[in-house]
Formats: structure tokens, C-alpha cells, sequence
């Protein structure tokens, strides 16, 4: 079992370190996705064996090898732990990961080798650190691996490293995410003072049952962009797109819902916690969906989708529920990564980003226009496909928890997800015939057939519930409940909703001018700037001015006063033979004198 | 008595001799007032009844040092002329610090209650010391002629004119000093 | 006194001579600019030395302390040997023999 689960990390990892070290296969680019895009669908073969495997009941356990041991106690272990949990999640990640480096080597065609050779360089790390972070055995791996996600992002968020606002992108991206990863670092180090170990099995003294979980969930509201601190993963789009599909919409955002369902025995203690994280999911998921209404950037509107979808799962573990969370975390895995690559087709074919820009598409580039249709389709939760049975349960668990307040929420914003993403269809497929569009061409083979690949598990991942169920030993059986009913008749509402609304040809703004405006002035960015220009930064230049002058001057102050020392004793060192004469003589007189006095 | 008159004899013309030594103007003069010195020392030995080491001295000291001295000023002289100055910004600290020297050393003579002894009548000859130097410090002395040996060849290798052996050695270029010729 | 008259000089007088050289010598190791006259101070400080060795060695009856005055007259004529080597050095490389320009120890 631990070489089938180790050898889907290494094939990743050796190709990381081919591209790494060589450099002239990394400089060649093209090549390098080659190697790259093999070793991740060997990859993904590996998982797929390792899953099979673990359904079959073979091989679940862990192994670990210590690490960081000390006076004979062992403080940390690195190893794998394999479940079905872990064996699924590997699944999603290497599907996508592979699926998304084969569209790479179509989308970023036109990129100056050198970068595509770094492009995929990364992109092996990733899924290195991604592996390590899903087999994880304790939270202190789950933590490195986690950083390393993180440093994967900041690089290639800034793969158009050309372009200043994908470098401040990039930094902004680090930066709140390395904000929220204090908490998460924070708890780790109050979990090992307080239980001695990194497990989660481990329970905490009741005294800190709760701060523990609520410092990782800080963590965890950065990296799976929780409002209010969201506000990365929008920019994050100013990566190339299929960075966009895997780490920002798929995997890595992922990585949060991941970690508390790994380490829900700790949460599980928190009542309150997880309360506050249904509320904090179910906000999320309105706030992101009305922003998305009103967004232009067919990136934009995906990313804060994708923010909604994720205020879905945290809420769904929120209220207790671990399957329904994890379940549409898959799901969304497979869905938005087919929107996001859709998405990139479009915008290979018109280069722009605008809906307005991609008018008519659909009469140029039919085959991928239908793709992302379907995953339109499953986002909004028409019966039958992914997204419907995951959000329905999601929300079925909230009905059984008593969480009315973020049931209706979210409910409210399923209906506008499937209203954003009918505008999107209609403006960027059917809307009036724009410049971008007469000259579109459709995607290379090497772009359509990873998504025609996704399009599969998109369709069809939701009848996989009973799966699901049997990793989480639970019953399940699919009735369409009120709730049900209630969900899809709020998407097929949004949808009636947007076809109404542009079926009459008219391609203004869903809503008046002045909340439009209050929501693409990001008010909650401008929040934290604010914190950050009057809040922390005199702060920082208080504690740099004490730094600086009482300090340092102390410091200097120091040195000045031997430096006056020296140049004082110095005097005395004439180099005149007689003036040392002269010393020792003193010090022989002064040695008499004292034998004179002491002898009285 | 005339213990006494050949003491205080002594005592002025070591003592005048010394304050010429460090006095005099004229650098020549000041070897010979050493010269004289010394040789009221071997005085001094002779009337301490100590009579080889008065021939050791005059041997020594008187015959060899001076001799050596004088060569060294005739080799320096012709450069730096004939005198060496008194005046300097470091006499008081002399005189200060040789006065100290002075108290002190009076203060633990008056301090001592020993000074008064009368000489024993023994008298240490010649021959007494040779089996001394022969006999149980033999070893010191033989190590003292391995220092002397030390010395001798320390002396030639730094005094010896830079070239290859048997050359004719130069004479060092005559220079005039920055402040002109000295006084 | 007429004792102390009949017995002649004894320790304390050739002691209280003895230092009087000394001081005379110090002040001229300190005073002297003259390499080779510095030279003939440290002389007199060891002939100083030397006559205390013999007095001591006269008045306690003790024929070491003139051995002891023979070991230090050998190693004076060594330093002397030597100490003008270096002169002679110096005076080659610097065309002086002044102490007060020798200064390379300076801080």
C-alpha cells in the first residue's frame, strides 16, 4: 500500500527535480510540460490504483518515519497516511492537475520557453505538496505542505511575471494567506504545548478545546478565502488560467475544507466554533454570489463563485455535516475546473477577459462553449449533474442541524449562482456579435480534450454518493426531499431569472448603478487597506522608531563610547622606546612601593 | 679610616663620572665618561675585596664595551656629527622619575636594620672561584659560553653589509635630514 | 660613630652608592636621544646591579654573589654586542640613530 501511495508522490517529485536541476530541459519548455504533464498522469494511474485498492479494503493505515527527535523523544513524524479520505482527495488532485497540464501545453503555446519551463516546474511541486498535504499523517506535515501550496501559488500567480499587476497580485495573494497562516501556525503551537503532539486524534484540555480549532480555522479562512479574507483569490486571476482551474478553483483553496475534515475530532470540540463557521460559510457564499452578479471578468466571476462554492462546504462542516463538504468539494473540483478551463478557451480565442468581448462565441467555438455550458450547468445544480447532489446534501444536513438562517442564505445564493452564470453563458456565448468573436478559432486538441475529460466526472461525479457514503460509513440514499425541491427550484428560477432578463436582448447591469458600484469598489478590500494604512502601519513605525533610535542608539551609543576609549588609550602607544621605559618603570616602582607599604 | 677616605674617593669620581655620562653634549665624551666609570667600578670590586672580578671588569667593560662603543660612533658619527643633544621635552620626566627611584630605594635602605654589619673576615681569592665555575656550576658556565657564542653570531649576521659575501661593502648614501644638519 | 668610623663603609654606604648610580643611569635611559648613549645609561644601571651583587656577597661572606656579578658582566657585554649590531642596522636603513624617530610602534 505505501508504494502505491508513495509512488504518487514520487513520479511529481522526480519530475520536479529533473526540471529543476537540468536546466536545459527546463529552458526547452515544451518538453518540460511533456515530462511534467506524463508524471502527473502517472500520477493520477497511481491514485486511481491506490483508491481501487482502498475500496477493496486493503492498505489503510499509515507509516511514518520520525523526524525531529530529541532527547530520545520523537517531536514530529513525515509519512503518509492513507484512507479513503486521502485516497479520494489524491484522486480529484491528480485528475485535475493532469487534465490542467495537458491544457497548459496548449493554452501557453505562445510563452517564451524559458517561463513554460518554469511553469511546469512549479506545477510538479504542486502536486508534490499537495499529495504531502492530502496524506498528511499529522497536522505538522499538513502544515508544510499547506506553505508549500502557498509558495506554489505566489509562483505562479506571477507567471506573467512581465505584467506589475500579476507580481502585486502574487505578493497580495502571499501576504493575506501568510496573514491567515499565523493563526494556523499559532494553533499548531498552542496544540503542542497543550497535548504534546501534532495529531488531531489527540484531544485538547477543555481549556483550549475551543482557541485551538478556532487559530487553525483561522488559517483555514485564508487559504479557502472565507470573508472577510477573501480578498486574494480574486486577484489571484491575474495567473494564467489553468493556474486559475487547479489551484484556485479546484485543489489548493480546497486545502482548507481538507484540513478540518482531517481534523475535525479537534473542531468537534468547539460548538461555538463550528456555529461561527456555518454563519461565516453561509455570508461568504451570499456575499461572493452578489459580488460575482455584477462582474465583467469572466475570471472574476468564477473566482468569487468559487468563493461562494466554498462558503457551501465550510458552512456544510459547520453544521456538522463532514460528508456533504467533502462531497461537493470533489464535485466543485471537477465542475469549476472545466469552467475555468472553458473560460480559458474563450479567452485564448478572443483574448480578452470581458464577457462583453466574447459576444457570439457560440457560433465560432461551438464544442467548447457547449463544455462549459455543462459546467455551468452543474455549478448551478440542474438535476442530474454534479453539483446538484453534492449542494442538495449540503443543505439537506443544514435542514437537519436546525441552521434555517444560513439555509435560506444559501439557498438565496444558489439561485444567484445560477443567475451569474446564465448571464455569463448568454453575454459571453449569445450576446451581441463582438470583434473578439468574428475572429475566434477553436481551441487545439491539446486544450479540448483535458476538458472533455473533465466534462465526464462533472456530469457524473454526483452519482457517486453512495461512494462517498461508504467512505464515511454512512447511509445514503438520494430522495428528492422539500429542501431539494427548494434548491432546484431556486436554480431554475436564477435561470429563469437570466434567461428572462437577457432573452429580451438587453445587456445592462443586473442591478442599479449605485450597489453596483459599492460592489466593484471591494469594500472589503478597501476595509483591510485601511486597517493596514492606519492601523498597523503606525504601529510599525512606532516600534521602528523605538527600533531605530533608542535601539540602535543604544547600540551605537556603545560602540561610540569605545571607539572615544580607543582613540584615547591610543595616545598612550607613541611608539617612543622611552615612553614604554618609562611604563615599566612606573609599574616596578608602583610594585615596590606597595611591597614597602604591605611589609609595614 | 682610610677605608672611609678611599670610599668617598670612589663614590665622587663614579658619581661625577656617571652624571657626565648622562650629560655630556658630546657623544665621544660620553663613551669615555663611561669609560672612567667603569673603571672606578673595578675600584669599587678592589675594594670590596673582590680583586678577579675588578680584572673581569677592566678586561671586559673598560677594554671591550668602550671599545666597541667608540667604533660604533666612529661608524655613525660622520652622518649624525659628534653630539648627541641633552635638551629635550622628556627631562623633567627624567629627573621626576629618577627621584621616585631615589626615595624608594632610600626608604627601604632606612626601612633595613642589616646595613651596619660588619664585613666577616673572609676573603674570597681567586681560586675559590675557579673550582667553583669547574665544580658545581659547571653547567651554568658552559651554557653562559653557548650565550656569548649566541650573541657573537647574532651580532655578525645583523652587522653584516647586505650583498654577496666578499663584496666591497658600500657606504650608506649621505643624506641630509628634513631640519638640516643637527645643531 | 668613632666605631662606625674605625669599621669603615659597610653595606648601607656601597647600597646607598650603588642606587645613586641607578637613578643616574635611569634618568639617562629616559633622557638621552642618542641610541649609543642610551646604550652607556643601561651600562651604568648594570653596574650599579653589579656592585650591589658584590657588596652583599662581601658582607654576607658568600663568594655566589660575585659569581652571580660574572654571570651578569658576560651577559651585559653580550647585550652590548648585540644591542650595537642593531644600532648599526638602524642607522644603515633609517641614516640615524635617533630614538625619537623610531615610532613604528605607534598606535
Amino acid at each position: 500500500m505505501n508504494a502505491t501511495a508513495l509512488a504518487v508522490l514520487v513520479y511529481p517529485l522526480l519530475s520536479f527535480l529533473l526540471l529543476g536541476l537540468v536546466w536545459p530541459l527546463r529552458q526547452n519548455g515544451r518538453l518540460a510540460g511533456w515530462i511534467s504533464t506524463l508524471a502527473a498522469v502517472a500520477s493520477f494511474l497511481g491514485s486511481l490504483r491506490l483508491l481501487w485498492k482502498v475500496l477493496e479494503g486493503e492498505g489503510v493505515g499509515s507509516a511514518t518515519i520520525p523526524w525531529l527527535v530529541a532527547d530520545g523523544k520523537v517531536i514530529a513524524e513525515l509519512g503518509i497516511h492513507v484512507d479513503g479520505i486521502s485516497a479520494s482527495m489524491l484522486v480529484v488532485v491528480t485528475l485535475v492537475a493532469a487534465c490542467v497540464q495537458a491544457y497548459s501545453l496548449g493554452y501557453l503555446a505562445d510563452e517564451p520557453k524559458a517561463d513554460l519551463g518554469r511553469y511546469f516546474t512549479w506545477h510538479s511541486l504542486f502536486i508534490v505538496a499537495m499529495g504531502g498535504l492530502v496524506l498528511a499523517p499529522n497536522l505538522l506535515q499538513l502544515f508544510l505542505a499547506w506553505e508549500l501550496v502557498g509558495l506554489c501559488s505566489y509562483l505562479l500567480i506571477g507567471f506573467y511575471w512581465r505584467k506589475p499587476s500579476a507580481g502585486r497580485a502574487a505578493v497580495k495573494a502571499f501576504w493575506v494567506t501568510k496573514f491567515a497562516d499565523m493563526g494556523l501556525l499559532l494553533g499548531l503551537i498552542v496544540l503542542y504545548a497543550t497535548t504534546g503532539s501534532f495529531e488531531w486524534s489527540t484531544p485538547v484540555p477543555a481549556a483550549w478545546a475551543v482557541v485551538v480549532p478556532a487559530l487553525l480555522f483561522v488559517g483555514v479562512m485564508g487559504k479557502s478565502a472565507q470573508v472577510p479574507l477573501h480578498i486574494w483569490l480574486p486577484d489571484a486571476m491575474e495567473g494564467p488560467t489553468p493556474v486559475s482551474a487547479l489551484l484556485h478553483a479546484a485543489t489548493m483553496v480546497a486545502a482548507g475544507v481538507f484540513l478540518i475534515v482531517r481534523a475535525y475530532p479537534l473542531f468537534e470540540a468547539a460548538p461555538p466554533l463550528l456555529l461561527a463557521m456555518t454563519w461565516i460559510g453561509a455570508v461568504t457564499a451570499l456575499v461572493a454570489a452578489v459580488t460575482a452578479v455584477v462582474q465583467d471578468d469572466i475570471k472574476k466571476v468564477l473566482a468569487y463563485s468559487t468563493c461562494s462554492q466554498l462558503g457551501f462546504m465550510i458552512a456544510a462542516l459547520g453544521s456538522g455535516q463532514l460528508m456533504g463538504g467533502y462531497f461537493h468539494l470533489t464535485t466543485h473540483a471537477f465542475f469549476k475546473a472545466l469552467l475555468f478551463l472553458g473560460a480559458g478557451a474563450a479567452i485564448h480565442a478572443t483574448h480578452s477577459n470581458s464577457i462583453h468581448q466574447m459576444g457570439g462565441l457560440w457560433r465560432s467555438t461551438r464544442f467548447s462553449a457547449v463544455l462549459f455550458i455543462v459546467g455551468a450547468a452543474a455549478l448551478a445544480g440542474i438535476p442530474g449533474l454534479a453539483g446538484f447532489f453534492s449542494k442538495d446534501l449540503i443543505l439537506e444536513e443544514l435542514l437537519h442541524a436546525g441552521q434555517y438562517g444560513p439555509l435560506a442564505m444559501l439557498l438565496l445564493s444558489a439561485g444567484l449562482t445560477a443567475f451569474y452564470m446564465t448571464r455569463v453563458v448568454a453575454i459571453a456565448f449569445f450576446g451581441p456579435a463582438s470583434e473578439g468573436a468574428a475572429h475566434a478559432h477553436e481551441s487545439p486538441p491539446s486544450m479540448l480534450l483535458p476538458m472533455t475529460v473533465l466534462m465526464v466526472p462533472a456530469v457524473l461525479a454526483g452519482l457517486a454518493g453512495p461512494l462517498f457514503a461508504g467512505l464515511w460509513n454512512q447511509p445514503y440514499h438520494f430522495a428528492l426531499t422539500p429542501v431539494g425541491g427548494l434548491a432546484t427550484l431556486a436554480a431554475l428560477s436564477g435561470i429563469g431569472l437570466g434567461v428572462l432578463r437577457y432573452g429580451t436582448r438587453s445587456w445592462a447591469s443586473p442591478l442599479p448603478e449605485g450597489p453596483r458600484r459599492f460592489i466593484l469598489s471591494a469594500p472589503i478590500d478597501s476595509f483591510w487597506l485601511a486597517a493596514w494604512q492606519r492601523g498597523l502601519q503606525p504601529v510599525a513605525r512606532g516600534i521602528g522608531w523605538v527600533d531605530r533610535y533608542v535601539v540602535d542608539g543604544l547600540m551605537n551609543a556603545v560602540g561610540w563610547l569605545f571607539l572615544l576609549a580607543g582613540e584615547k588609550v591610543r595616545a598612550l602607544q607613541t611608539g617612543r622606546a622611552q615612553d614604554y621605559v618609562l611604563g615599566v618603570l612606573m609599574g616596578v616602582l608602583a610594585v615596590v612601593a606597595y611591597g614597602l607599604v604591605g611589609a609595614a | 679610616m682610610a677605608a672611609w677616605i678611599a670610599f668617598f674617593a670612589l663614590a665622587v669620581v663614579l658619581v661625577g663620572a656617571a652624571v657626565m655620562v648622562v650629560s655630556a653634549r658630546d657623544l665621544v665624551h660620553t663613551v669615555l665618561w663611561l669609560a672612567l666609570g667603569l673603571v672606578t667600578t673595578a675600584g669599587v670590586h678592589v675594594a670590596l675585596a673582590a680583586d678577579f672580578l675588578a680584572a673581569v671588569q677592566i678586561l671586559l667593560y673598560s677594554g671591550g664595551v668602550v671599545t666597541l662603543m667608540l667604533f660604533a660612533v666612529m661608524l655613525t658619527r660622520h652622518l649624525e656629527g659628534a653630539t648627541a643633544r641633552m635638551r629635550s621635552e622628556s627631562g623633567a620626566r627624567g629627573v621626576v622619575v629618577a627621584l621616585m627611584l631615589a626615595g624608594l630605594i632610600g626608604a627601604s635602605l632606612w626601612r633595613s636594620d642589616k646595613l651596619g654589619a660588619k664585613a666577616p673576615a673572609m676573603e674570597v681569592d681567586t681560586a675559590a672561584l675557579g673550582e667553583l665555575f669547574l665544580g658545581p656550576l659547571v653547567l651554568p658556565f658552559e651554557l653562559l659560553s653557548v650565550l656569548l657564542l649566541a650573541a657573537m653570531i647574532g651580532a655578525i649576521v645583523l652587522s653584516r653589509p647586505e650583498g654577496p659575501p666578499g663584496s666591497v661593502p658600500r657606504l650608506p648614501p649621505r643624506v641630509t635630514p628634513p631640519g638640516g644638519p643637527h645643531e | 660613630m668613632n666605631e662606625l668610623l674605625a669599621n669603615g663603609p659597610g653595606l648601607g654606604a656601597w647600597l646607598s652608592l650603588a642606587g645613586l648610580l641607578f637613578c643616574i643611569g635611569t634618568y639617562g635611559l629616559l633622557t638621552r636621544k642618542n641610541l649609543v648613549a642610551v646604550l652607556c645609561s643601561l651600562e651604568l644601571m648594570a653596574n650599579a646591579v653589579n656592585i650591589n651583587l658584590v657588596a652583599f656577597s662581601r658582607f654576607h661572606g658568600d663568594e655566589l654573589g660575585q659569581v652571580f656579578a660574572l654571570f651578569s658582566i658576560a651577559l651585559t657585554v653580550a647585550e652590548v654586542a648585540v644591542g650595537l649590531a642593531i644600532i648599526i642596522l638602524v642607522y644603515r636603513q633609517r641614516q640615524g640613530i635617533e630614538i625619537h624617530e623610531l615610532t613604528d610602534l605607534r598606535g
